[in-house]
């Protein structure tokens, strides 16, 4: 089979192609293998779920996909690129730079920086200018709902609002592919609905390839497609019709 | 405003420890350089505040002190040849012992009088000035109601912070090499650790027998009719002289004066092994207070290389963080060494702070913050993006 990721892709088209992928860590004297030759694909548009239990391998795939973590054996075709493991370091941060967004489950945000400036810095490192970068960066906060909040510190906001503000530090960048860990689960039910909202959103408005590992099954509701991981291998890959109105309960 | 700068603002406690080592590094370099400056000001100060724009000296002179001071008198005429000059009076220095009078109560007991205790007696320095109003021997900052005091015969005047020492005060009569003095003025600014100074003029001097006399004066003190025309005076006045004298500006002169400290080896292995210890002990409280501040937000450094941003970059925000904190260092060694130099000053101790010292102790401590923060880049390679994925 033949498949060509792509970087402006229409709904459907494939964003990465990853195949056998291997990647093990050393422990203690003996290696484990943590991703076991799995083959992943992901496309434009879609809200792809990685489900599966803790050490089942679903962060490490999508650090192998995202060019975090190099793998033992495989080959991962990521929008224009062919075989991203064969770049060099900068060039992967360059390529991750310029498509890609991440989104973690701690908030990572710099204590010293207002909701604007934490956007704003990384528009910069893209090389946009202040005024540029201010622009962006407000619209992104606002489409995240946080217009009224441009000038607090990550002290002054709510949990849910600093995950806001990490996506739209991820969104600002207009990324084609976004990358979720556990999105939600330092949250709430009422924010983690707000954020998994905003991840269906990136998909379905921006055409943005998102992947968002998580083990929570009340997400499944969201998504385009569910890939279940055990063990370092694919056990199902389900597509399924999203319901954008569904409800999280709360915990 | 930069991360680097806002994180620097925001998390100010976090970094203090290293502004600190740098503030007190610096203290250490400045303060011990500007009392050995200040030492030698103490001396000169009266010399280099004078309204006197050139000064000729012997040719071999390197400074004030320490070289060959007396000239021949046949000088005076030769130097007012020059169209410029508008007047010439020679620097006076002299010496001698200096003692307060106690009044003895003769009715007083024995015990009494030994309680007293005896005179006190001092070597002192004589600073001497002309009297005519406006003379070139006159400090600029001098009133002209203390001019008009030394006028008076046998009358000299006392730095405050020399009062103490010689046992007077304003009004009291006083011994110098055995003939009556009137202290009638009291300075302020001419404090001299080493040796009290008094100031007398050149008339009263003459009169208690010190004067130079005879074909050699001291060196030659000069007014111009443009002091903005100095440097060009000078370079005509040593043509003119054709190396039989050399001629200073005021300022050549009371650099040349700082500079002839450092002349003393010890005082040069003093400051250096300032400077050492204060590098070491910057270097080691900065670099480790970065490492740590550092670490603290590696999870964010991370999360910045996740999105792509690369190494090169979070080294320039590193580097950059080191410069801004060698900027603060800079301020607080500054405002510490200000603030000890005016403590310093009510104990008759100068810390001199020209401004080429505190542009090379600027210099040296940025240095030693970016040294610091070039050091503490190692910690970078922790921020591995792929910790962050649980």
């Amino acid at each position: 089979m033949s498949i060509h990721t792509k970087v402006h892709g229409k709904h459907g088209d494939f964003a990465i192609e990853a195949n056998g992928v291997v990647k093990r860590f050393k422990s203690g004297k003996s290696w484990v293998e943590v991703l076991k030759g799995v083959d992943f694909d992901a496309r434009h548009g879609d809200l792809t779920m990685v489900m599966g239990p803790s050490g089942s391998g679903k962060s490490t795939l999508i650090a192998a996909l995202s060019g975090l973590l190099k793998p033992e054996e495989g080959r991962v075709d990521i929008l224009d690129v062919d075989d991203l493991w064969r770049l060099s370091t900068g060039r992967i941060d360059k390529f991750r730079l310029d498509n890609c967004g991440f989104i973690f489950q701690g908030f990572n945000l710099f204590p010293a920086l207002t909701a604007l400036q934490q956007v704003e810095t990384v528009l910069k490192f893209q090389g946009l200018t202040s005024g540029q970068a201010k622009k962006r960066a407000t619209i992104a906060l606002e489409e995240v709902g946080l217009g009224h909040r441009l000038h607090l510190r990550p002290a002054a906001l709510s949990g849910g609002e600093k995950q806001r503000v990490a996506i739209a530090r991820a969104l600002a960048k207009d990324p084609k592919i976004l990358f979720a860990d556990e999105p939600t689960s330092a949250l709430d039910g009422e924010n983690g609905q707000v954020v998994i909202k905003l991840l269906r959103r990136a998909a379905t408005e921006h055409g943005a390839a998102v992947i968002c590992v998580t083990h929570d099954p009340r997400l499944e509701a969201w998504a385009d497609r569910v890939i279940h991981i055990e063990d370092g291998k694919i056990l199902d890959d389900q597509r399924r019709i999203p319901d954008p109105n569904a409800i999280l309960a709360s915990h | 405003m930069s991360l680097a700068l806002s994180t620097l603002l925001f998390e100010w406690r976090r970094y203090m420890a290293a502004v600190m080592a740098l503030a007190l590094s610096g203290l250490l370099v400045l303060a011990m350089t500007g009392v050995f400056i200040g030492i030698g000001k103490g001396f000169t100060a009266a010399i280099e505040r004078s309204s006197a724009d050139i000064y000729i000296m012997q040719p071999g002179a390197k400074a004030l002190f320490g070289g060959p001071m007396g000239m021949p008198k046949r000088f005076i005429p030769l130097a007012y040849n020059h169209p410029e000059v508008v007047e010439i009076k020679t620097l006076d220095l002299s010496g001698g012992n200096f003692q307060n009078i106690k009044t003895v109560d003769p009715t007083a007991s024995a015990a009494d009088r030994a309680r007293q205790g005896a005179p006190r007696q001092k070597q002192v320095l004589v600073n001497i000035i002309d009297t005519a109003p406006g003379s070139v021997t006159i400090p600029k900052d001098y009133s002209s109601e203390l001019v008009e005091a030394l006028r008076q015969p046998f009358t000299v005047a006392i730095d405050e912070t020399a009062l103490t020492p010689l046992g007077v005060k304003l009004g009291d009569k006083a011994l110098f090499n055995g003939k009556t003095v009137t202290v009638v003025g009291v300075l302020r600014g001419y404090p001299n650790m080493m040796q009290p100074t008094i100031v007398m003029s050149r008339d009263s001097l003459r009169m208690l027998g010190e004067a130079f006399e005879g074909p050699r004066v001291g060196p030659l003190m000069i007014r111009i009719k443009d002091p903005a025309r100095a440097p060009v005076v000078v370079a005509q006045l040593n043509a003119m002289g054709n190396g039989q004298w050399k001629a200073w500006t005021r300022q050549q002169l009371a650099d040349a004066n700082a500079a002839s400290m450092f002349e003393e080896g010890i005082l040069v292995i003093i400051i250096g092994g300032c400077v050492v210890l204060g590098v070491i002990i910057g270097v080691a409280i900065t670099w480790q207070t970065l490492r740590g501040a550092i670490m603290a937000n590696i999870k964010e450094f991370a999360s910045l290389r996740a999105l792509g941003v690369g190494m090169g970059s979070l080294r320039r925000i590193v580097v950059e963080l080191s410069f801004w904190v060698g900027c603060v260092g800079v301020a607080a060694a500054i405002l510490l060494t200000w603030l000890l130099s005016l403590f310093a000053l009510s104990f008759a101790v100068i810390i001199a702070l020209p401004f080429s010292l505190l542009l090379a102790v600027g210099i040296g401590l940025i240095a030693i913050a970016m040294v610091s923060g070039l050091l503490s880049l190692g910690i970078l390679k922790n921020s591995q993006p792929a910790d962050l994925l649980r």
